[in-house]
């Protein structure tokens, strides 16, 4: 697979990450699925899981795009990115993460 | 880098000492008791050397000439004389244009253009170490760093919602702010801040210097014999050879010709950094008369490779456009926290102020202005006058330089002379009229520079793929797209804000 490839699907999954992450959270969670967080333990406890392995894949596949020195700050600066990005889609556009969350299982 | 025999040599032989540089320093290093001192345009030259890297669309070389009769024989003896050339024709670009990326705006980053006693330089290390320390102190105090990461709420009051950014882009982007912080004080902690081998341990240095070279083989010093200089273009093909068999193949970023026309004369070829974080030049060594090889850099060791990752992440070399853009992103979420800081501070002790009658958040919102929108203003203002004066004009350069402070001038005059609501804990409308302004220098940019370039944006995107051009008008365009949405909401927020305060008077009214 080419750079480009192996960075989008870096950059996917650190964004996916992010997002997962964020929707283990109590106050975000509410925020995107308008249900009660403490009626959905199970599933915030997997999108946690889910969210902080997503991350180190994400770093694998900057590490098959780039040499490891510079692999490395593409990943940090990824991360950053991707933070942001869910932090302001969270704020105006919270229907994005719906399919994220969903991915958690029914109920 | 173009070819040395053909392109390059021809330059540098053009180049003459500087008036400036040879006036200020030639007496200092001439011994007036070994025989009269040589004329300007008599100086031998010592020392030839390019640079270029994959960024740059010019040239840069230079000349060191030698001060025959010098006091200090051994010391650096050196008047310089600079240029800058077209690498497609050889041309020479006029020295009284101002390159106002290379520099203007890059040494301002780390000079801020105050040369004085390196009074710049101090200050941004200074700041440098201040922002560190504040880094870490805002971590410790942001105590619930990791339940608020994503947090933002536009919505609430502006105290709470710029704290929100200001935490927000300050931990995100944490590596990014303490690294860049941290290499930028490297960078220049043994030349500036810490320069023992120049002071405390300056023989030290000097005996290294000698020693180093006796163990390299490459000549210290001249032999006062002279040679001819051969084909520098063969001894670039070799070393291009030596790198890629050492599976780093790549293009020479700079190249030093040592003891120009004299039988120790040597070459010295180092490797463009355009395909890896660490600046490592991979230097290979040629004799110059005959371009036999002299020496290869031998390998690292891992203090100097930390050294040279370090760097090399801060001078961004590399060719990687994704990183090169992410670094974007970093700074510019570096400037969010910073204006949201001032934001912050301002929003915290506005009332207070009013009540008091004090002027404090007065003074710091309209610095805050100043250097917010002021300094974007200043800086696209700038590229607008680069278009407007005419490209023949003598001194162009300087008065580009003026526009830029004059400009900013303005923006900071402009910024107090409105920030009388401030003093009312009401916003001053500097904001909005300076976002407004910015709008429309960003489009005055693009447009002047479709008209006197011809490289309007369907072309250089289009027709003649030009990036570079392309990539300044598309952000220049983004920038003004921002600048009119920032005005518009904060137009809507000055219209709504009196009525909210006007109603709280009445409310306290209500209950005296």
């Amino acid at each position: 697979m080419s750079e480009a490839l192996w960075l989008l699907l870096a950059s996917a999954l650190s964004l996916t990450g992010m997002g997962w992450i964020a929707l283990s959270m109590e106050v975000h969670w509410g925020q995107v699925m308008h249900r009660h967080a403490q009626d959905a333990a199970d599933q915030r406890q997997w999108l946690r899981w889910a969210g902080f392995t997503a991350l180190p894949v994400s770093l694998l596949a900057c590490l098959m795009a780039d040499r490891p020195s510079m692999a490395v700050l593409v990943w940090i600066l990824l991360l950053a990115a991707s933070a942001i990005t869910v932090s302001m889609v969270l704020v105006w556009r919270p229907k994005w993460l719906l399919a994220l969350g969903r991915l958690a299982g029914p109920r | 880098m173009p070819s040395f025999d053909q392109v390059l040599l021809p330059a540098l032989q053009r180049i003459e000492p500087d008036e400036a540089d040879y006036a200020a320093n030639m007496a200092t290093l001439h011994d007036t008791a070994k025989g009269p001192m040589t004329p300007r345009l008599e100086l031998p030259a010592d020392e030839y050397w390019a640079y270029t890297t994959h960024r740059d669309p010019v040239l840069r070389l230079g000349v060191g000439f030698g001060v025959p009769l010098a006091k200090d024989p051994e010391g650096h003896n050196h008047i310089h004389g600079n240029a800058t050339i077209d690498p497609r024709t050889g041309a020479a670009v006029r020295s009284d244009q101002l390159k106002i990326g290379s520099e203007w705006f890059y040494p301002m980053h780390y000079s801020l253009h105050l040369n004085w006693m390196y009074l710049g330089v101090f200050i941004v290390g200074l700041a440098a170490l201040v922002m560190m320390a504040a880094l870490v102190t805002g971590v410790i105090m942001h105590r619930k760093i990791f339940r608020e990461f994503f947090t933002f709420r536009p919505k609430k009051h502006t105290q709470r919602s710029a704290l929100d950014l200001h935490n927000m882009t300050g931990v995100v982007a944490l590596p990014f702010h303490f690294f860049f912080a941290f290499t930028g004080l490297v960078i220049f902690a043994a030349y500036y801040y810490l320069p023992v081998s120049q002071f405390q341990l300056k023989p030290l240095h000097d005996r290294h210097e000698v020693i180093e070279a006796q163990e390299t083989g490459l000549p210290h010093q001249a032999a006062g014999v002279a040679a001819p200089l051969s084909s520098v273009d063969a001894m670039v093909t070799e070393a291009k050879r030596r790198w890629a068999a050492r599976d780093m193949a790549g293009e020479v970023g700079y190249l030093v010709v040592h003891h120009v026309g004299d039988a120790n004369s040597y070459v010295s070829i180092y490797r463009a950094g355009s395909d890896r974080v660490a600046l490592v030049g991979e230097g290979i060594h040629f004799k110059a008369s005959t371009g036999e090889v002299l020496l290869e850099d031998p390998p690292r060791s891992p203090v100097a490779e930390i050294n040279e990752f370090l760097t090399g992440l801060h001078l961004q070399h590399f060719e990687h456009w994704f990183l090169r853009w992410l670094y974007v992103l970093g700074g510019l979420l570096g400037c969010v926290c910073l204006a949201t800081g001032f934001i912050f501070f301002v929003e915290k002790r506005k009332s207070a102020h009013a009540k008091a009658g004090g002027q404090g958040s007065r003074v710091v919102d309209a610095l805050a202005v100043t250097t917010v929108t002021g300094m974007v203003i200043a800086a696209v203002g700038m590229l607008v006058v680069n278009r407007l004066l005419p490209a023949d004009m003598a001194g162009k350069g300087d008065w580009e330089k003026l526009a830029f402070w004059g400009i900013w001038l303005l923006a900071m005059v402009h910024a107090f002379a409105r920030s009388g609501p401030v003093a009312q804990a009401r916003m001053n409308p500097a904001w909005r009229e300076q976002c407004w302004t910015l709008a429309a220098l960003c489009v005055a940019a693009v447009a002047l520079n479709a008209v006197t370039t011809g490289d309007h944006l369907v072309r250089t995107v289009f027709i003649e793929t030009y990036w570079a051009v392309a990539g300044v008008d598309l952000s220049l365009l983004v920038t003004a797209g921002l600048a009119v949405w920032a005005a518009r909401q904060l137009g809507l927020r000055e219209r709504t804000l009196p009525r909210a305060s006007a109603h709280e008077r009445s409310v306290e009214v209500a209950h005296v």
